[in-house]
């Protein structure tokens, strides 16, 4: 049975390229258009990897991490943290050191916008194989 | 030979001895001719009285023989006595006479017998009524003559010749006359003894005395010149002890104690002599002596050594190379009025220029006139080259502090100014003795958190952002303070600088502007990146794997974002160039309901209600219509998203209003939606700052407020968080553009 990843993006056109890239390489996808909706999906589908975008409306990427890593349910979920902002964009958005600052659990990948498939299809396998 | 001699003679003559000898033989010779004198007198006195004792005892004698003659009245017998006694060598005669005066009997034999006139002898005649002896000399002196009275006794009265009355006291006289030769013969023998024995005596006493004063005082005397001559040439050294009493031993003493003091008052003066020639020459200053004629008679070591040996030179060409006297001369002055003087000088000394500080004092004579004038000369070149630097610096601190390109001001511990520099003075005026706080911030106390103070207190350097509120207008300045210390390290003043940083301020937003709208268009473009990629990729997929599905909507991704593309470039452009408006004639309702029609379908679909508050026609105008609409659409999609963001079970509503008020248009655009927080509502009008994530620009605030620049016009927004924002665009309809709408009809 194939493995399930959840996409969550507040942006379609990002979702579609996601979805299809891990589809083509033999995954399932499932979606999710913010934090809250994320948070839902993974209790209820228990996806193997989250690729989950930092910034939406509702709840943030950020938040909902956070969230995750507390939750005892979800939070051994990989997850690899898709963005478009790099630490050189906005300094205050280094969401890296923010993550090691407050000794939380660090997500298993970084993939920076524009996202190169080969780049994410390896941090995937990486993580679930 | 004979001026050898007299000078011998005049030298003998002069000399001590020769005048103690001389005037002690000549006191003595008078001494001795007095004393011969009397000597002469008394022996010739005493010689007399003895002759005068012996011749009237003689005559007693006579008397007494012839008395009983007299008695028994015989002649005869008296005469004989007479004639025997008369032969007598030392008698020249014996005479007796009555008292009338008649001479009765006689020595002398030829007047024998003959009465003698008795007056013939006055002095005998003027004695006859005294009843004692008398004698007298004669007035040649040969002889004695002594004349003894015969007195009338009972006997004769009662003779029996009675011859004589009782009555008759004096019968007659007896006279004697003695020789006198032998006597003064002999007186001038006594006198001859006299002065022969006086003369020796004086050769004696004369030749005692001149040996004394050869043997005894004029070797002290030759001594004591000898010391004397040695003590003038200072080698004489007193002698510790001296014995003897007399005169010469007390001179000798006397004369050591002299010359004792005289050596130690000379070795004093030696003493004193050596130290101030020494200070004269190792003092370390300049000495110079220059007298009347202005010409160096004396130099000190420190002057010979700089300066070489100048003396004899003038002054004024010596020290400054000049060919007449200086005009001011302390040394002129000191020989004119006897004070003393200072000056200041440069002199050129072999090439160098050397700065002075010259005193001047008299030099005077045994008269006490100013005979010379000593020059002290202190060096002071280093302190003068130190005083001209420091004027210097000070000059040019105080050009720095003038025209530095800030505020400086000093501020004493009350907070009162007490200095400003020309930028301060120019845009605040004359502010010395008022309040700094007063100045700056128009406040009537002092600020909290105050520089100035803590540097009072510290002594240390601080600094602070202010904003100073002047004429209305907000100037942002940076303040740093420094202490300004007094000799002993107190703080006594603190300097302000004032940075004018309004400018860099601005300049510093603007670059935070600058950072926010880059990152934000990369961001932008990062999504469209993203959105094409995913495009491609899909479509790609889409044919590998014979799914049309996935080319349809992967080529749909590819011409959204080529879309999304096109418009963030014509916005960029937009935005970015002074683009022209392009003004046409036009109703602004037509615009406004473009705008309306436009956003119509999508506020129906997601339930909020789009209010048309416009009129239909609102007049012709002179506007760009695309930048309007472009402005206006701008607005309207920012309601809808805020409509959208906005949370609560209240209906969403958009109104968007035109009118026309006086000579200006108004555009609203008004909504319910979630409105905005401060920080949002500063960065409204960042080129790409955007609320809507990946579907927004960030350019349609910019591109509005564009707009509404390039027709002259203003907008302004009101907005609270939850209850809503408003848009408000204040367009003027002016006279020009009534003209172009003339020349639009036309």
């Amino acid at each position: 049975m194939a493995k399930k990843i959840l996409v969550v993006d507040d942006e379609p056109d990002m979702v579609t390229y996601l979805s299809t890239v891990f589809e083509d390489n033999g995954y399932e996808t499932i979606s999710a258009a913010d934090g809250e909706e994320a948070l839902q999906r993974c209790k209820q589908d228990k996806p193997d990897l989250v690729s989950l975008d930092l910034l939406m409306p509702n709840k943030t990427g950020i938040k909902m991490y956070r969230e995750m890593r507390k939750d005892d349910e979800i939070k051994d979920i990989p997850v690899i943290m898709v963005t478009g902002f790099g630490k050189d964009d906005v300094p205050s958005m280094d969401f890296k050191k923010w993550i090691h600052e407050r000794s939380i659990k660090a997500p298993e990948a970084y993939i920076e916008k524009p996202v190169d498939k080969n780049v994410l299809m390896e941090a995937v396998r990486k993580a679930i194989g | 030979m004979v001026r050898r001699l007299m000078l011998f003679l005049k030298k003998f003559v002069s000399s001590l001895s020769f005048k103690l000898s001389f005037y002690a033989s000549l006191i003595m010779f008078v001494a001795l001719l007095i004393f011969s004198y009397h000597s002469i007198s008394a022996q010739e006195e005493s010689l007399i009285k003895r002759m005068i004792r012996g011749a009237v005892k003689d005559s007693e004698v006579i008397k007494a023989a012839i008395w009983n003659g007299m008695m028994a009245n015989d002649r005869e017998v008296i005469r004989q006595i007479l004639e025997t006694v008369g032969k007598e060598d030392f008698i020249e005669e014996i005479n007796v006479y009555d008292s009338s005066g008649r001479m009765h009997y006689t020595s002398r034999p030829r007047l024998s017998n003959t009465p003698t006139d008795f007056s013939a002898n006055l002095s005998i005649k003027s004695q006859s009524g005294d009843a004692s002896i008398q004698h007298w000399i004669s007035d040649d002196k040969s002889f004695l003559q002594v004349v003894n009275p015969l007195v009338n006794s009972q006997s004769c009265s009662t003779a029996a010749c009675h011859a004589h009355p009782e009555s008759e006291r004096i019968l007659g006289f007896l006279e004697v006359k003695v020789r006198l030769g032998g006597l003064y013969e002999e007186i001038g023998k006594a006198g001859r003894r006299t002065i022969t024995f006086a003369v020796a005596l004086f050769i004696l006493i004369s030749t005692i005395s001149g040996l004394a004063v050869i043997f005894l005082v004029n070797p002290g005397i030759r001594k004591l010149q000898a010391r004397t001559a040695r003590m003038a040439r200072g080698e004489y050294k007193p002698r510790e002890l001296r014995t003897g009493s007399d005169e010469m031993a007390d001179l000798e003493r006397a004369f050591d104690e002299m010359s004792r003091q005289i050596n130690e008052r000379t070795a004093q003066l030696e003493a004193s002599r050596k130290m101030y020639k020494a200070l004269f020459d190792e003092v370390p200053c300049y000495l110079t002596v220059v007298d009347r004629d202005y010409r160096i008679v004396r130099s000190n070591h420190a002057f010979a050594q700089t300066f070489g040996d100048l003396r004899g030179k003038h002054c004024f060409i010596a020290y400054k190379g000049l060919t007449s006297r200086c005009k001011k001369c302390p040394v002129e002055k000191t020989f004119a009025d006897g004070w003393s003087h200072q000056s200041e000088e440069v002199w050129s000394l072999q090439g160098q220029k050397v700065y002075v500080m010259v005193k001047t004092s008299p030099i005077l004579d045994e008269r006490g006139y100013v005979a010379e004038v000593l020059e002290m000369s202190v060096d002071v070149t280093r302190l003068k080259q130190l005083q001209l630097e420091l004027a210097k610096k000070e000059h040019d601190y105080r050009y720095l502090f003038e025209n530095a390109p800030c505020y400086i001001t000093v501020v004493d511990p009350a907070f009162n100014i007490v200095q400003t520099n020309k930028l301060f003075d120019r845009d605040f005026g004359a502010c010395n003795g008022r309040k700094c706080y007063q100045v700056y911030k128009r406040r009537d106390q002092r600020c909290d958190d105050c520089p100035v103070e803590k540097t009072f207190a510290d002594g240390g350097s601080h600094h602070s952002e202010e904003l100073w509120r002047r004429d209305g207008e907000d100037t942002y300045v940076l303040v740093q303070t420094a202490p300004i210390t007094d000799e002993n390290g107190q703080v006594v003043l603190v300097m302000e600088m004032s940075t004018n940083i309004t400018e860099t301020k601005r300049l510093q937003g603007e670059l935070v502007v600058l950072g926010e709208t880059i990152a934000g268009m990369s961001h932008t473009i990062k999504n469209i990146l993203c959105g094409l990629q995913g495009g491609v990729y899909v479509v790609d997929s889409g044919l590998v794997r014979g799914r049309d599905d996935r080319v349809r909507t992967g080529w749909q991704m590819v011409k959204n974002n080529v879309e999304k593309v096109s418009d963030l470039v014509q916005g960029i452009l937009y935005a970015s160039k002074e683009r022209k408006p392009e003004h046409q004639v036009v109703d602004p309702a037509t615009i406004l309901e473009d705008v309306c029609s436009l956003y119509e379908a999508r506020t129906r679909t997601e339930g909020i209600e789009l209010i048309r508050a416009f009129q239909e026609e609102l007049g012709l105008c002179s506007l760009d219509p695309a930048g309007i609409h472009s402005a206006l659409s701008n607005l309207v999609s920012n309601a809808l998203e805020a409509c959208r963001k906005a949370e609560g079970p209240d209906a969403r509503i958009i109104t968007v209003v035109g009118r026309r008020e006086g000579g200006s248009l108004i555009f609203q655009v008004i909504d319910n939606g979630a409105g905005m927080p401060r920080e949002v509502k500063r960065k409204l009008f960042n080129k790409f700052f955007s609320t809507k994530g990946a579907k927004g620009t960030g350019l349609g605030l910019v591109i509005t407020r564009k707009v509404v620049e390039e027709h002259r016009g203003t907008m302004r927004v009101e907005s609270e968080p939850g209850k809503g924002t408003t848009f408000t665009i204040e367009i003027p309809i002016t006279d020009t553009a009534d003209e172009n709408i003339m020349e639009a009809a036309v």
